[in-house]
């Protein structure tokens, strides 16, 4: 193989695919290890005690975030069959369980809560993992109405579309934050 | 798209309910246990679970080491 075709291979779009996607699971190693510190200070800083927090919003909001990843693999799965509409339904779906989920820890949990961010260690622990977690959320949501604009102009096809992917896997990890912080804040532990 | 490669994308559609249909009877069991009689073990047995069902089959982890470039 010659210099030349060499130099191209690298720019093809299966190459860069695969370095995307190498530098897609770096970025979400390294944000990981953010949210397990914020774990791990939840359990050095409550020990067996855990906030008190209502139960049922808890179990709402959870139950948005997980039907919103359905609803984004979908979306994955249906544009790499080449089905635009399907791509843009269930990316508007995913949007709008994304939504509901930031309304119902920022709008109704942060604000039934009986202690403020201020008030004591429960609070603080309790409000900047939520609101740590809520702001990816909702970058979440922008990155997906980015996905969903270029969607609508018919940029992503069955073969392209690794923007689609990113954006799945972004919200897939957001999904699996959840997945710890939920039984961490609302179920294991004791009310003092 | 071949039909073979449509077969396999209707087959990943078909597995991404399924998938969500263990996710969410976990997330019920989770929430009745913990609200209930809450383990931390159990806990944390069903949260590894649930993370690594969204590893495996939504986020496609394999795909990150595979030498191809395709989706």
């Amino acid at each position: 193989m010659s210099a030349h075709s060499s130099a191209l291979s690298q720019h093809s779009y299966a190459y860069r695919l695969k370095t995307a996607r190498i530098g897609l699971w770096l970025f979400i190693l390294s944000d990981a290890f953010v949210f397990s510190g914020l774990l791990v200070s939840r359990f050095y800083l409550l020990g067996g005690h855990r906030p008190e927090l209502d139960q049922l919003v808890g179990f709402i909001v959870t139950s948005a975030l997980l039907v919103s990843s359905f609803f984004m693999n979908r979306a994955e799965v249906q544009i790499s069959r080449g089905n635009q509409r399907g791509l843009i339904t269930n990316t508007i779906v995913t949007m709008v369980l994304g939504i509901a989920f930031l309304i119902g820890v920022v709008g109704v949990e942060w604000r039934i809560a009986p202690f403020g961010p201020a008030t004591n260690v429960e609070g603080a622990v309790f409000f900047m993992m939520t609101g740590m977690h809520a702001f990816h959320v909702l970058t979440g949501v922008i990155f997906l109405a980015i996905i969903l604009r270029n969607a609508i102009r018919g940029v992503y096809t069955a073969e392209k579309h690794w923007a689609v992917e990113a954006a799945a896997n972004y919200w897939h990890f957001v999904d699996l934050v959840w997945i710890f912080f939920y039984p961490a804040l609302y179920l294991i532990g004791t009310l003092k | 798209m071949n039909n073979n490669q449509d077969e396999a994308k209707q087959q990943e559609l078909i597995q991404g309910v399924g998938i969500f249909l263990v996710l969410a009877i976990l997330t019920i069991v989770e929430y009745f246990v913990g609200t209930r009689a809450p383990v931390a073990a159990i806990m944390w047995l069903l949260a590894i679970l649930k993370a690594g069902l969204v590893l495996w089959f939504f986020m496609h982890i394999k795909r990150a080491f595979r030498d191809e470039g395709g989706h």
